[in-house]
């Protein structure tokens, strides 16, 4: 018992830790308020992990050819974009299974990502880190939270803009309606079909964001490949599960994510030799075990997953 | 051509310009018509009731002027212009509402959101909530503006669609089919808002419904639709029940004998000395003690008890949303019970496990038969032997022979009409495919059947089939449950009546003790 | 009335192939495009592609080969999909059959060691996906979730095994490069080969074929496929109708992990990475095989020809080298072809049942 309190403690006060979970929280928190949104108007999108890939490369490619680290982040959110785009038509506009079409956008935007890979050179930035004075400082978490590259605290302005849009908006009623009862939503007036496209659209804004983030947030790895990325895109959709499909749950899920993921990379630093393989399992074990969890406990919106044709049985 | 015989009634409604008419319209869907050649007029001042038996076309029609469905020919003039009414929104644009009966209001979401919802202006909470308390006010509908829908009764919903309805402002309010949720008092509260409605501020109401006693009741003029087509049209005031009747039916009726599928209340109002004779030595067949269910913390049933007995109809009345789907589910073996005891002939049943009820001799005709009565997408043939699967198989793999043989029998019992064994439940219409729910069920010679608003949305040769067809069963001695929420349906096939509210029976009598006005009481909600 | 339905049925069915061959040409014509815009010839793309399936000796034999595994994880994925459920979990069900079978297949020797072997890779499987069942049934997690996250901790845990020679690592000392690969199977432990007209292919392709038939005939014809049918259909009356969804479904997913980690076992007897588990040995087997389940629609029969498709197109991607053409542009086909192929079918379908369900409802 004594000898595991020795490891804990050691993780626990890493400074390093930290940091690294809060950014691979926000990655996820990206993605995950996104495609909160988007399963708030009723849709269930795993091509998140497409969107989350595509921004990632489209942000790389732009920053490799501009080395400007502004640009590349807009061209990450238009990346993804346009593969929620082809999800969003192919699903709410044709009626097409929304797994089946999730699914297949996720092998066609690795296959895309790996093929391209080897003819683009892609440079990942170690964009500047802006350290807050003061407050960066503060041990253990200060610089977790304070002093990170610049494009993470992006999120900042996403998350509130996400609660705003849903809650405070006719759009986000809209939204809200044509989750919990598309029938009723329709006869009202409401587009359902189209405002669920723009959730999807508005998931892949965020995702894409969130890929290019990661991809010109980093501070460790030069040479960028599409491997990185490695299935956050389902953790997004597991957290978001977790969170109750609140906004707030949704964030805890990420964080709680996140630890797990920093703990992968983290153990090895802190001079604890772990199973890789087993390590690498563990984030998404942890996921599968929450979803087991929490998924009962929740209010789901009424109509996820189901797809809306008017005046079909 | 129309048969229609255009009465002018006098120089008054003469002079009032329409505001809506509907020109020769006709809809198709691939070879049916749903409507043709329809033509109608609504004017400012005036309640005008659209009368018709379920498949008439009133639906539609009213669909066209709410913008869900297209005509494919004639054409829609508001004020005086032909427009093209592409959806609702634009309905609403041109000053026509509609007040829904079911698939309007988003059940998590507050009064004030539901109100709001189809509007393009921007959200603003104080306002909406001004808004539903001033329009509650002011027609005598008052409802809580932060109270969430689903915590509200079906009456108080209706309020809710009301203000919703008349907040946009509407010229034209369209009802359809709004009093099966409604107690008498309730119903007789809104024809009353309705006159208001009309009458102070000089809008047209559009009443639809298939019931002649509520046209009669409510209406100005009163327009009857008979397979698509518009067959008369005259001041209300000038018909009587059997004109109306005839003309909606297309023959001579015996009100008597039809009035229950003619929503004919009054005529079934003189209790009759009919009934099954010594039922009561006859053995309990189903017996409900204390029954109670809970969903999401609420009591749907609460403490339910009722008994049948072998060869009598038992009517369970109720305005919708007290229980009875619940009811019907449970019985279907679809939930389970949190308390109590369900005996079938005597012996306990294990409720919410699959096909528990169906083993014990319960056979159900549920009250949507889409979403558990049969499969769609199955065959004719498949869809009669769905729980019986044993019965056309040998080893496990089944015999299409024998499959076959058993559709065939069963659809000349039963007169059903389809392309053939094997085609697509889908492509059967709604009488044809509530008699193949009947017909798997009556099969298997169950002790009890339950029949959850059997006559729903058919038309009037279909009701006095499946009318037949559950006193039928009554006289072979199966006990017979009857949950309804339309009263003459009540009145005309049972022995016995019970009346649920709020998931439990709060009063019951014989038929010959029953009369309109002691059941409308326990349906308010007022025991016996 | 009748003519006018057969003409509606012509006119639909001309305007299914113009949909089908629009989308397939704007598939592969969005192929070529990416080909030729990062510099490859892709004429002798689609060449290297014919050649490595079909046309160079021995070449069919091994499309036959690739392709059983698919048509098997496809009909795991069909039963799976017919009862309702969406389960994508097939790569890591193939991984954990593969790593199981060998645990047990690089221990003895000799027929009845596969047999048992093989038997505990499909064991293997079943129970991987019962773990997204119960999830599912037991805490309302949807399957969809359950099923993918499962096959990122089965690539990790097998990937475990592989590090211990207590557990698969190959325990010869004599192997020169120790890269992570189990032992080599006995060759009294690996599957029959069949030779014809100098192809050659295990008789893994003969058992996907039989499998698939009774596949076809357990759905259609055999009371337990009705019963799973109709859980698929409308899941309420069938739990009237006395089948219990839990039950079903959770057999029906038992049984699509159970293919798919007999795929697993029989891949390794088969002759994959030389009668070796290594790591990444599913090799997008259980994506692909899902995918023409997908494209199948479902229909046992419908899964062979398509599965051999697939099958040619990951031979034919093996001759891609000499054009320098990354091999992942097959992936990139595949996708494409897929959505296209998804796209009309999903369009005619509606169409059908907006016309059969409002002429039913107007009629009532």
């Amino acid at each position: 018992m004594i000898a595991w309190l020795g490891p804990i403690g050691d993780v626990l006060s890493s400074s390093t830790m930290y940091q690294s979970m809060m950014r691979f929280a926000i990655v996820l928190a990206f993605a995950a308020v996104g495609e909160w949104v988007a399963e708030r108007a009723g849709t269930l999108n795993i091509s998140v992990e497409g969107m989350l890939i595509g921004g990632a490369f489209t942000g790389g490619v732009v920053f490799t050819s501009t080395d400007n680290v502004m640009l590349g982040l807009i061209a990450g959110a238009a990346g993804g974009a346009v593969i929620a785009f082809v999800q969003a038509n192919l699903s709410h506009r044709l009626i097409t299974d929304q797994f089946v079409v999730g699914l297949t956008l996720n092998l066609l935007v690795m296959g895309l990502a790996f093929f391209l890979d080897d003819h683009l050179e892609l440079n990942t930035s170690v964009a500047t880190v802006w350290e807050i004075p003061l407050l960066s400082d503060f041990p253990l978490i200060g610089r977790a939270l304070f002093g990170q590259p610049w494009p993470m605290y992006l999120i900042v302005p996403v998350v509130p803009l996400a609660w705003w849009l849903v809650f405070r908006t006719r759009w986000g009623l809209e939204v809200r309606s044509s989750g919990e009862n598309p029938q009723a939503a329709d006869v009202s007036g409401i587009r359902v079909n189209l405002r669920r496209r723009q959730a999807i659209v508005f998931a892949g804004l965020c995702s894409g964001l969130g890929g290019a983030v990661l991809v010109l947030g980093q501070i460790s790895v030069s040479r960028w490949e599409s491997g990185h990325v490695g299935l956050k895109g389902i953790v997004a959709i597991a957290a978001v599960i977790f969170g109750g499909w609140t906004l707030r749950g949704t964030l805890l899920g990420c964080l709680l994510f996140g630890y797990f993921f920093a703990l992968q990379q983290t153990l090895p630093v802190l001079g604890y030799r772990i199973n890789s393989q087993l390590a690498s399992a563990l984030p998404y074990a942890v996921a599968l075990a929450v979803t087991a969890v929490f998924a009962t406990r929740t209010r789901q919106p009424r109509s996820l997953a189901q797809p809306f044709v008017r005046g079909l049985t | 051509m129309n048969e229609a015989t255009v009465d002018d009634p006098g120089g008054d409604t003469a002079r009032v310009a329409p505001l809506v008419e509907l020109q020769q319209v006709t809809k198709r869907y691939g070879a049916v018509v749903a409507c043709r050649d329809v033509d109608l007029t609504l004017r400012a001042g005036e309640v005008h009731g659209v009368l018709g038996e379920n498949g008439a076309g009133k639906s539609t029609l009213m669909k066209m002027l709410i913008g869900l469905v297209q005509p494919d020919e004639g054409r829609i003039l508001v004020e005086g212009s032909p427009r093209s009414i592409q959806d609702p929104q634009v309905a609403s644009a041109l000053g026509v509402g509609m007040v829904h009966q079911h698939f309007s209001l988003v059940e998590p979401l507050t009064v004030w959101e539901n109100v709001l919802l189809g509007e393009t202006v921007r959200l603003d909470q104080a306002r909406a909530r001004r808004l539903v308390a001033e329009i509650g006010e002011h027609y005598g509908l008052q409802v809580d503006p932060d109270a969430r829908i689903v915590d509200l009764s079906a009456g108080l919903r209706q309020r809710v669609e009301l203000i919703k309805c008349l907040r946009r402002n509407p010229r034209i309010v369209i009802l359809d089919e709004p009093t099966s949720v409604l107690t008498p008092a309730e119903s007789e509260q809104l024809f009353h808002t309705l006159r208001e409605v009309v009458a102070r501020e000089g809008r047209a109401v559009a009443l639809v419904s298939h019931k002649l006693a509520e046209i009669l009741h409510a209406s100005d003029v009163v327009t009857i639709m008979r397979q698509g087509r518009v067959v008369e049209h005259r001041p209300t005031g000038d018909a009587t029940a059997a004109s109306l009747a005839r003309a909606m039916v297309g023959r001579e009726v015996s009100l008597r004998g039809e009035a229950a599928a003619l929503g004919a209340l009054d005529d079934l109002d003189t209790p009759v000395a009919e009934g099954a004779q010594g039922v009561d030595q006859r053995p309990v067949m189903l017996r409900l003690s204390e029954v109670t269910l809970r969903r999401h913390g609420v009591a749907v049933l609460d403490g339910l008890s009722l008994e049948v007995r072998a060869g009598e109809v038992l009517g369970i009345a109720g305005v919708e949303g007290n229980g009875q789907r619940e009811l019907g589910d449970l019985l279907s073996s679809l939930l389970p019970l949190d308390a109590g005891t369900v005996e079938v002939d005597g012996g306990r049943v294990r409720c919410g496990r699959a096909g528990a009820l169906a083993r014990a001799g319960v056979a159900v005709i549920p009250e949507d038969r889409h979403d558990s009565g049969c499969v769609l997408d199955m065959s004719v043939a498949e869809n009669l032997v769905l729980d019986r699967s044993h019965l056309v198989a040998r080893s496990g793999v089944i015999d299409r022979a024998a499959l076959r043989r058993r559709a065939l029998e069963l659809m000349a019992e039963f007169e059903i009409l389809a392309a053939g064994p094997d085609a697509p439940l889908r492509s059967l219409s709604g009488g044809n495919q509530q008699r193949v729910v009947l017909a798997r069920e009556l099969s298997h010679r169950p002790k009890v059947l339950v029949a959850a608003q059997p006559t729903r949305g058919l038309d009037v040769g279909a009701i006095e089939y499946m009318s037949a067809r559950i006193r039928r069963a009554a006289d072979d001695g199966i006990a017979v449950v009857l949950i309804s929420t339309e009263l003459e349906e009540i009145l005309h096939l049972s022995d016995r009546i019970v009346v649920m509210s709020r998931g439990s029976v709060i009063g019951g009598m014989t038929r010959a003790e029953a009369t309109a006005e002691r059941l409308g009481l326990l349906l308010g909600g007022v025991a016996a | 009335m009748s003519e006018s339905v057969a003409e509606d049925r012509r006119r639909d069915l001309i305007t299914v192939i113009a949909l089908y061959a629009l989308c397939i040409g704007v598939a592969l014509a969005a192929s070529a495009v990416l080909v030729a815009v990062t510099g490859g010839p892709w004429r002798s793309v689609v060449s290297a592609l014919i050649d490595g399936s079909l046309r160079k000796p021995g070449r069919w034999g091994q499309t036959l080969s690739e392709a059983a595994p698919l048509l098997i994880v496809a009909l795991g994925a069909i039963i799976a999909g017919r009862s309702g459920l969406v389960n994508i979990g097939q790569e890591g069900q193939v991984l954990v059959g593969a790593a199981c079978m060998a645990l047990v297949a690089t221990r003895g020797s000799g027929p009845l060691t596969l047999l048992v072997a093989l038997l505990v890779g499909a064991l293997a499987g079943a129970v991987w996906s019962a773990i997204a069942a119960v999830l599912k049934f037991g805490r309302k997690v949807p399957e969809v979730i359950t099923t993918l996250l499962l096959v990122f901790v089965a690539s990790q845990v097998t990937g475990y095994l592989l590090t211990r020679q207590s557990l698969l690592l190959d325990r010869d000392p004599n192997r020169p490069n120790r890269t992570q690969t189990s032992g080599q199977l006995d060759p009294e432990t690996r599957l029959p080969v069949i030779r014809v007209f100098g192809n050659e292919f295990p008789i893994s392709v003969v058992i996907g074929v039989l499998l698939a038939i009774g596949c076809a005939f357990v759905l259609n014809r055999m009371v337990w496929g009705f019963k799973l049918r109709m859980v698929g259909q409308n899941p309420r009356t069938a739990q009237r109708a006395g089948v219990s969804v839990v039950v079903a479904g959770s057999l029906a997913l038992a049984v699509g992990g159970g293919l798919a980690g007999l795929t697993g076992g029989l891949m390794l007897a088969g002759g994959v990475a030389n009668y070796r588990y290594t790591t990444g040995f599913s090799s997008n087997v259980g994506w692909e095989g899902l995918l023409v389940a997908l494209v199948a629609r479902n229909r046992p029969l419908v899964a062979i020809p398509i599965a051999v498709i697939f099958g040619a197109l990951r031979t034919g991607s093996g001759f891609l080298a000499s054009t320098g053409v990354g091999r992942e542009i097959v992936d990139i086909v595949r996708a494409l072809l897929v959505l296209a192929l998804l796209a009309p079918s999903a369009f005619m379908f509606l169409r059908e049942r907006r016309r059969a369900s409002t002429a039913a409802t107007s009629r009532t």
